[in-house]
């Protein structure tokens, strides 16, 4: 084994013990997503069914008439979502808020390992600081990624319309994401070298970017500002692709399907990659 | 090679603030080397560069017959470093640290795990070896720390100031553990250090520094004869005039301001009923006086002009800036 790919394996075990050690904390991380799921997905879900409405106020009183108004709606909003329910669609882009928000957040740890020391640790041991970084993020990707996995499992009690045999896929395309986003958050760590002050910049970056990304509402809807917006979020990208193999749903733009969904966000997550590792790089050369 | 670390007219500014001012030694294979100096003298800046976290402003460090700068790699391979301020990560265990460290290292497998079992003996934490770090005490931190830097099998152990912070029992204890390293292991060893005792104990050389400066270097008894045998302190407080040509008795008169002289003599107690008869004699009324055999602490007040235990706090205002890790 090369010196590299072991202390990239040091580097990834470390960040999958730290979690693992911390086992009370992951049912935070999963409490919240679960939170928005269950009362966001349900609370709101009702309204897109005419089924839930008895009374319709307009409604012709023509028997069949009222029944084909009724499945029209149902199927326009059905529409609307890529062709399945607001649950369905809703839940499906939780699981990628999930691995979105634990991704920036992971970025922390590399405050963390500032002020307790460890990073010093790191910087004297004979690995290039590329790997060491490397390992790092990779490690956090996968933990954000096994946190997508519970939310994904959770999600089978709340809609029907999972395609289980596509999970495996989805979590892949969850995980490049998870090494793009945290690789920002590592950016981004490495700028602020107070929590404080990288905790209110990622609220400030996170929840905008959540909004416009497709998450909570399809995106095809969308004011045409916010649409530019939306269009140049990665995070767009990652809850299209999941979607579409977790329920099928196809709602995007119209140059949007899995394939250029995995080519955008490999072109992401491998600019993200080399960012951080430059600004690592940089941060730990002192002359 | 017989010289493990050299250190060549080493300069390190941080913009401004001269840290290092052209300090220059030599460690022999197997050799206790110790920098001796108080907070801010640029002991740590020093070991940081010869630890590659750090490049030097100018001159030159090698380390095992390597460049610091040309070839940090292999510099850091032949190192171990336990840092002044701890960099263990809490979070794990004690074996973790020092399994993720041979894994940073190189190591792996069952040799990996013999060693960390070895050395976490050697150190006494065995026990608690699958306790998180979180849970250990100042002075098992720094004992996983020795034994973590020593996993690599390390030329050189360098050690920033091994014992600040620790309670005498946990200090006593990691002496042993470097007089052990010495003996059995041969191991050579640079070391910081503000206490005397502790450079006076455990270095075969030491480099006393002060303000980026070495101001003399030796074993410590060599230093301590630069001093003769005794000193004696006389303070006077009313005498304008130059005090020490009285006491022309003393081998060596140096006058350390606010009208106290440090006297070397021969023999202290002799030489205690002279400074009266010579007080006397000129009319000087005697403060204070007292005498000390001289320990290293004399050699840094002959050196300086200031006590080594409280220089730290009159220097605060022109320590470097504190580096960013």
């Amino acid at each position: 084994m090369s010196p590299s790919l072991n202390a990239l394996l040091a580097m990834l075990y470390r960040q999958l013990k730290r979690w693992w050690n911390a086992r009370s904390r992951v049912i935070m991380t999963v409490l919240n997503p679960l939170i928005w799921m269950v009362f966001l997905g349900l609370g709101w879900g009702g309204i897109f069914s005419t089924r839930n409405v008895p009374n319709i106020p307009g409604m012709p009183s023509i028997p069949g008439v009222a029944d084909a108004i009724r499945n029209a709606i149902d199927s326009y909003f059905r529409q609307v979502f890529g062709g399945v329910d607001y649950v369905a669609f809703m839940v499906t882009g939780i699981v990628v808020m999930t691995a979105f928000m634990g991704s920036f957040i992971s970025g922390i740890s590399v405050i963390w390992d500032k002020q307790f020391g460890f990073l010093k640790e790191t910087l004297v041991a004979p690995a290039p600081r590329g790997v060491v970084i490397l390992g790092r993020i990779v490690g956090d990707s996968i933990v954000t990624t096994l946190q997508s996995a519970v939310i994904v499992l959770l999600s089978i009690i709340l809609t029907s319309e999972l395609n289980l045999a596509s999970i495996p896929l989805a979590l892949a395309y969850v995980f490049i994401a998870s090494l793009g986003f945290t690789s920002l958050g590592v950016v981004l760590s490495l700028k602020f070298s107070s929590m404080e002050g990288f905790q209110m910049v990622v609220n400030l970056l996170t929840m905008p970017l959540v909004f416009m990304s497709g998450v909570f509402y399809p995106v095809t809807t969308m004011p045409d500002w916010m649409k530019t917006i939306t269009m140049f979020n990665p995070l767009t990208y990652a809850v299209h692709s999941v979607r579409y193999w977790l329920v099928g749903s196809t709602v995007g733009f119209d140059y949007m399907n899995p394939y250029s969904d995995l080519a955008i966000l490999l072109g992401f997550t491998t600019a993200a990659l080399g960012l951080a590792v430059r600004a690592f790089k940089r941060a730990t050369l002192e002359d | 090679m017989g010289e493990t670390v050299v250190v060549e007219d080493l300069v390190k500014r941080f913009g401004d603030v001269v840290a290092v001012n052209g300090i220059s030694f030599r460690i022999r294979k197997s050799e206790v080397f110790a920098l001796l100096g108080p907070n801010g003298a640029g002991k740590t800046t020093t070991i940081h560069i010869i630890s590659t976290l750090l490049r030097p402003t100018s001159g030159r460090v090698t380390v095992a017959g390597y460049d610091v700068v040309r070839y940090p790699d292999q510099v850091r391979k032949k190192i171990g470093i336990v840092f002044q301020d701890p960099s263990l990560d809490n979070q794990l265990t004690g074996y973790d640290n020092m399994y993720i460290h041979g894994r940073l290292y190189g190591l792996r497998g069952s040799e990996l795990h013999e060693k960390i079992v070895k050395l976490l003996d050697l150190v006494e934490l065995k026990d608690a070896a699958h306790k998180k770090v979180m849970y250990y005490s100042g002075g098992m931190r720094r004992r996983l720390e020795i034994a973590r830097s020593l996993l690599h099998e390390p030329e050189v152990l360098i050690l920033d100031e091994p014992t600040i912070g620790l309670d005498p029992q946990s200090r006593a204890r990691i002496w042993d553990y470097i007089r052990f390293l010495r003996k059995s292991y041969d191991m050579t060893i640079l070391m910081t250090t503000h206490y005397m005792d502790e450079a006076e104990e455990l270095a075969d050389k030491v480099a006393v520094m002060d303000r980026g400066k070495i101001l003399a270097m030796g074993t410590a008894d060599e230093l301590k004869s630069m001093l003769g045998h005794d000193v004696v302190y006389v303070t006077v407080n009313n005498s304008e005039e130059d005090v020490c040509s009285f006491f022309d008795f003393a081998e060596e008169c140096k006058s350390l301001g606010n009208g106290k002289v440090e006297l070397v003599v021969g023999n202290a107690s002799r030489a205690l009923p002279e400074v009266f008869r010579v007080a006397e004699a000129r009319g000087l009324r005697i403060a204070e006086v007292s005498y000390r055999r001289p320990t290293l602490n004399e050699v840094f007040l002959h050196l300086t002009g200031r006590e080594l235990r409280d220089s730290g706090e009159s220097q605060a205002n022109r320590t470097p800036p504190r580096r960013r890790w």
